[in-house]
C-alpha cells in the first residue's frame, strides 16, 4: 500500500534550479514513468522519493506520512540504479540478502525470501558468483532481485535499462512490466527512452527544464499532447511542427495549406504525425524529397520544406527519386494547433 | 594498465646501455654489500680491497649472540605494526569524511592533514624528546608507536582516500536505500571494496616506519629499546671500528621481506607514494 | 506471498536530527585532526616558547630574542641551510633528470615489469643503511679510490672526509641511488596512464619516440612532475640520516643539513633552546612552502 504524493517541490541549488513546481499524486499499484531528456529534473525528483536529497522546497508524502525528515534508509524503497551499484565484494546472494538483513528478517526467512526473488528474475543458478563474474543483463536481474527481496512499498528504477543492449532491453522491459504487476508494487521509473515509458508506463510524467510538461496515460500523452515539446518528444519519428498563421479559416505555410480550420485569426503552429500524413491525395502540403528510407515493413520519407524537415511515414512499397517534388495530405482529424509563442496546445 | 605498448625499433641499442647501465648501478653495491654481510670479520676493511672474499657466517652468528638481535627485531615489528593499526583506525574514517561528506572547511581539514607530511621530524625532534621524557616514554615501544603513526597519518589517509573516491557513490545509495546506515556502509562495502588501497597504504607506512632513523634515535636512546634502523648505526664496537658485516646482513634482512611486500603491490606504487595523486 | 511493505521488522521511522547529521563528518575526522594537532601544534607552540628561553639541563633562563639573534649571526646556521640547499637542488635535478631519462626509454619497453623491479630495490633498503654502503665503499673501504687507482684515473687515494666537493658528492650520490626510483616509479605511472592513441597519432604523423616524447607526454606531465618533485624535494630537505652515518657534517660542517644542525645544537652541545629556535625557523619556511606551493600542486594535482 503506498500512495505517493508530491506537493509544491522545488530543488535548488544556490541559484541553478533543478526541479520546480511538481505536484503529483501517484495511486497504489500505479507505474508511473518520469520522462524526459538528460537535465530535466526527473532523476532528482526521484531520488527525493528515495530520500537520497532533500527537497529545498515542498513535501514528499508517502501514505498520508510527510516523508521529509525520514531519512532513505527508513522509507521502506528500493531502488534500481543505472549501473545497479550492486556490491562487489559480495555474491549474489549475498547482495540479495542485504537489504533483509538491514531489516532484521529472521535469519529462517532470509533464504527463503533469496531463493523466491532469485527465482522470479531467473538467477537462481548465479546465487554464488560474483557480479564481476556476470554479464550486463544478470547484472540487471541480479539488481532486480535486490529490490523485489524485500517487497518495499515502493520501487524506483532509475534508467536501469539503458546500459543494456537492444534486444536485452525490450525482454526486460517485458519482464519487468510482468513482475511490477504481479508483485503490485507501487512504481516510479525514470527514462529518456519514449519507448520504455510508452510500453511500461500507467502514466507518464514529461519533464523538461526542471518542471512538468505533462502528466496523462501514454493514450492522452500520443494523441493529446499538451504542447509542442511533449508533441516533439514522443513519437519516432516526432511529429511535425509548421509554424504558419490562420487566415480566414485556412492555415498558410510556405508550401502548406490546409483549409477549414474553425479558429480565430492568428499565428499558430500546427502539428501533424508521419503517420497522419499520406502521400498523393489532396495537397496539403509540397515538398522535395529529402531522403527515402525504406525499412521493409514502411518507408520513412523525409521532406524538405521551407528549409526544414518534415517526416512521412509512407507505404513500405512506395519509392521516390530524391529531389523530386511530391504532395501530402493530411488526415484532417488528426491535426493539432498550438500557440506560435508558448507553444500551448490550442486545439 | 597499459597493454603492449609498441616500443619502435629505433634507438635500441641506446635503450638498452642506459636502463642495462642504470640496472647494474642499482644491482652492483647491492650484491657487494652482499657478500660484505658473508665475510669474515677480518676481510672487511683492509688497507687494499679484496676482490675475492672468503665466504663466512660470522656475521649471521655475531648479530644473534653478541648483539639482541631478536630484541631488535621484536622492537621494530611491535612498532611498526602498533603504528600501522593506529594509522588505520584514525584514518579510514577521517578519510570516508574528507571522500564522501561535503561540509565547510573540509578542504582545509584535509589541506592541514596533508601538510603534516611536509613536516621536517627535525622541527618537532626536540619538543617530542622532552615530551616523551617527562611523560617516562623514553626507551618504550609506546613511544615510537605514536611517533610513526603520526608521522605516517597523513599518508595513510590521503591514500584511501583516494580508493574512496573511486567508488562509485551509486553504490551508497543503494545500500543506504537498503537500510544500511553510514557505519555500516563503511564497515561492511567501503572497507571490502578498497581492501588493495588499505594494503597499499599500510604497506607504505610500514615501509617509512622501518626507515624511520631521526626520531628513533633520539627515542630510544639504550640499546634494549634500538629497531633495526637505528641499532645498525651502533654495531660498532671496539678496535674493530663499524662491524659491516654485520650491517650488511641486517640490512638483507630487513630488505627481503619488504621487496617481497612491495612487488606484490606494485600496481599501487604510484599511487601509494604520490598518496593519490598519480595513478598507476 | 506476502503483500508490500510487509516484510521486516517496521522501524519506526526514525527521523535524523539535522544537528547530528550535520556534525557527522567532522566527528569521523576528528580523531585523526587531533592527534595530528598533537604532533604538529603542540610541538610547535613547545618550541616556539622554548626558543624564547636558554635551556641546558637546568632551570630555563629566559633570554628574550637573543636566540634568534643568536643565529641570525651563526655563521653555522646560515651555512647548514646554504649546505642543505646546495646539496638538495643538485641531488633533485640530477634524481629528476636522470628519472625521467629512464622512464622514457623504460615506460614502452617489453621488460618494464623486469626495469621496474630492479630498479625499485635501492629505494626498499633501509636509509641507514645504504648510508653504511656508501660510508663502506668511498670512505672506510676506499673500494671507490681503489678502483680509480686501478684503471689509472688517480695515482693515489682520495681524501673524501678532507675534501667539500667529495663529501657533498658522496651524500648527493647516495641520494640518488636511493631515491631516483621514488621518481622513477611515478614518472612511469603517469608515462603509461596516457592515452596511447595520441601517441599512435603522432607516430602515424611521422614523429620519433624523442620527439613524441619531448612534445607531448612531457607537458602533459607537468602536474606529476610537479608533484612528485615537491614530495621528494621536501625529504631531501630534511636529510639527516646520511649526514649523521657518512659524514657527520663533513669538513669543518661543509655538508652539514639543517636537521644536522638542529640535532647537533640540541642533543651534542644541548642548548636546546637554540636548537628550538632554529626549529622554529625550519617550521616557518616550511609553512611558507606549503602555502605558496604545495596547496597549488595538490589542488591541480588530485583528482
Amino acid at each position: 500500500m503506498a500512495r505517493i504524493e508530491l506537493k509544491g517541490i522545488e530543488k535548488r541549488w544556490g541559484a541553478v534550479v533543478g526541479v520546480r513546481d511538481v505536484d503529483l499524486d501517484i495511486a497504489d499499484e500505479e507505474l508511473v514513468v518520469f520522462l524526459g531528456p538528460s537535465g530535466c529534473g526527473k532523476t532528482t525528483t526521484m531520488r527525493m522519493i528515495a530520500g537520497l536529497e532533500d527537497p529545498t522546497e515542498g513535501d514528499v508524502v508517502m501514505d498520508d506520512e510527510v516523508m521529509n525528515e525520514v531519512d532513505a534508509r527508513d522509507r521502506d524503497v528500493a531502488m534500481v540504479f543505472q549501473g545497479y551499484a550492486l556490491y562487489p565484494n559480495m555474491s549474489i546472494y549475498e547482495n540479495i540478502r542485504f537489504p533483509l538483513r538491514m531489516r532484521d528478517v529472521p535469519k529462517g526467512e532470509q533464504d527463503k525470501l533469496v531463493r523466491e526473488a532469485a527465482g522470479m528474475v531467473e538467477l537462481e543458478d548465479y546465487l554464488d558468483r560474483k557480479p564481476g563474474a556476470l554479464s550486463g543483463g544478470q547484472r540487471q536481474r541480479a539488481a532486480l532481485a535486490r529490490a523485489i527481496v524485500r517487497k518495499p512499498k515502493v520501487f524506483l528504477m532509475d534508467e536501469p535499462l539503458s546500459n543494456l543492449d537492444a534486444k536485452l532491453r525490450q525482454a526486460m522491459r517485458v519482464q519487468i512490466k510482468h513482475l511490477q504487476r504481479q508483485l503490485k508494487i507501487t512504481t516510479v521509473y525514470v527514462t529518456h527512452d519514449q519507448i520504455e515509458a510508452m510500453t511500461l508506463a500507467d502514466r507518464i510524467v514529461i519533464m523538461q527544464n526542471g518542471a512538468i510538461q505533462q502528466i496523462g496515460t501514454p493514450d492522452e500523452i500520443y494523441n493529446d499532447p499538451a504542447n509542442t515539446f511533449v508533441a516533439g518528444f514522443i513519437g519516432s519519428p516526432p511529429m511535425n511542427l509548421i509554424k504558419g498563421q490562420v487566415e480566414g479559416g485556412t492555415f498558410r505555410a510556405p508550401g502548406c495549406e490546409v483549409a477549414g480550420i474553425a479558429m480565430a485569426d492568428g499565428n499558430v503552429t500546427l502539428g501533424v504525425r508521419p503517420e497522419d500524413c499520406v502521400v498523393g491525395g489532396e495537397a496539403n502540403l509540397t515538398a522535395r524529397v529529402y531522403g527515402m528510407e525504406p525499412t521493409g515493413d514502411m518507408t520513412f520519407l523525409t521532406l524538405t520544406v521551407d528549409g526544414t524537415h518534415f517526416e512521412v511515414k509512407a507505404d513500405r512499397d512506395y519509392r521516390a527519386d530524391l529531389e523530386s517534388e511530391v504532395t501530402v495530405a493530411f488526415d484532417q482529424s488528426r491535426i493539432y494547433f498550438f500557440d506560435a509563442e508558448t507553444g500551448a496546445r490550442i486545439r | 594498465m597499459a597493454s603492449q605498448r609498441r616500443a619502435g625499433r629505433e634507438n635500441l641499442f641506446i635503450r638498452y646501455l642506459i636502463l642495462g647501465g642504470w640496472a647494474l648501478f642499482c644491482l652492483v653495491p647491492v650484491l657487494w654489500f652482499l657478500s660484505i654481510g658473508f665475510r669474515p670479520r677480518t676481510e672487511i676493511i683492509t688497507p687494499r680491497p679484496i676482490y675475492f672474499p672468503t665466504f663466512s657466517l660470522d656475521a649471521w652468528h655475531m648479530i644473534w649472540e653478541d648483539w639482541p638481535m631478536a630484541k631488535y627485531l621484536r622492537n621494530s615489528v611491535a612498532a611498526i605494526i602498533g603504528s600501522v593499526i593506529i594509522d588505520l583506525v584514525l584514518a579510514i574514517p577521517a578519510a570516508y569524511s574528507l571522500a564522501r561528506y561535503e561540509y565547510r572547511g573540509r578542504d582545509d581539514i584535509g589541506f592541514y592533514i596533508l601538510s603534516t607530511r611536509m613536516m621536517a621530524p627535525a622541527i618537532v625532534a626536540i619538543p617530542i624528546f622532552f615530551l616523551f621524557r617527562n611523560m617516562g616514554l623514553l626507551d618504550t615501544i609506546w613511544a615510537l608507536m605514536l611517533i610513526y603513526a603520526a608521522i605516517n597519518l597523513s599518508v595513510v589517509t590521503w591514500i584511501i582516500r583516494s580508493y574512496m573516491l573511486d567508488i562509485p557513490k551509486e553504490l551508497e545509495d543503494a545500500a543506504r536505500t537498503d537500510g544500511a546506515g553510514d557505519l555500516r556502509i563503511l564497515w561492511e562495502i567501503i572497507i571490502p571494496t578498497i581492501l588493495p588501497g588499505i594494503i597499499t597504504a599500510a604497506v607504505i607506512a610500514m615501509i617509512f616506519a622501518i626507515n624511520e632513523f631521526l626520531f628513533t634515535l633520539l627515542i630510544a636512546s639504550t640499546p634494549d629499546a634500538y629497531t633495526m634502523s637505528v641499532a645498525l648505526a651502533n654495531f660498532t664496537g671496539g678496535s674493530d671500528g663499524v662491524i659491516y658485516n654485520a650491517i650488511a646482513l641486517v640490512a638483507f634482512l630487513a630488505f627481503v621481506p619488504v621487496f617481497i611486500v612491495v612487488v606484490l603491490i606494485q600496481k599501487h606504487l604510484s599511487r601509494g607514494l604520490t598518496m593519490g595523486a598519480v595513478k598507476g | 506471498m506476502a503483500d508490500a511493505g510487509t516484510i521486516g521488522s517496521v522501524k519506526p521511522l526514525r527521523r535524523r536530527s539535522k544537528r547530528m547529521k550535520k556534525w557527522f563528518p567532522y566527528l569521523l575526522v576528528a580523531p585523526a585532526v587531533i592527534y595530528l594537532l598533537g604532533i604538529t601544534l603542540y610541538p610547535g607552540v613547545y618550541a616556539a616558547v622554548q626558543s624564547f628561553y636558554a635551556v641546558k639541563f637546568g632551570p630555563w633562563r629566559p633570554v628574550g630574542w637573543e636566540n634568534y639573534i643568536d643565529l641570525w649571526n651563526d655563521r653555522e646556521f646560515w651555512a647548514a641551510l646554504w649546505n642543505t640547499l646546495v646539496i638538495g637542488s643538485i641531488s633533485l635535478t640530477v634524481q629528476c633528470v636522470l628519472a625521467l631519462t629512464l622512464a622514457f626509454y623504460a615506460y614502452r619497453d617489453p621488460w618494464i615489469t623486469g626495469w621496474r623491479i630492479i630498479f625499485l630495490i635501492p629505494m626498499l633498503f633501509m636509509p641507514s643503511a645504504v648510508a653504511f654502503i656508501y660510508k663502506l665503499a668511498f670512505l672506510d673501504g676506499r673500494i671507490f679510490s681503489d678502483i680509480l687507482i686501478r684503471l689509472g684515473f688517480i695515482t693515489e687515494n682520495i681524501a673524501i672526509t678532507s675534501s667539500t666537493y667529495w663529501s657533498r658528492f658522496l651524500l648527493i650520490i647516495a641520494d640518488v641511488w636511493q631515491w631516483t626510483p621514488f621518481l622513477f616509479i611515478i614518472f612511469v605511472a603517469a608515462l603509461q596512464g596516457q592515452d596511447e592513441e595520441i601517441e599512435e597519432a603522432a607516430r602515424l604523423d611521422g614523429a620519433k619516440w624523442g620527439q613524441i616524447f619531448w612534445n607531448v607526454s612531457l607537458p602533459l606531465m607537468k602536474p606529476v612532475i610537479a608533484v612528485a618533485l615537491i614530495l621528494r624535494g621536501i625529504d631531501i630537505t630534511t636529510m639527516f640520516t646520511n649526514v649523521f652515518i657518512i659524514t657527520k657534517g663533513g669538513p669543518g660542517g661543509e655538508t652539514e643539513t639543517i636537521s644536522y644542525f638542529i640535532y647537533r645544537t640540541g642533543f651534542k652541545l644541548f642548548n636546546f633552546g637554540y636548537a628550538s629556535a632554529a626549529s622554529v625557523i625550519m617550521l616557518i619556511l616550511t609553512i611558507i612552502v606549503a602555502q605558496l606551493i604545495v596547496k597549488r600542486a595538490f589542488k591541480s594535482g588530485r583528482d
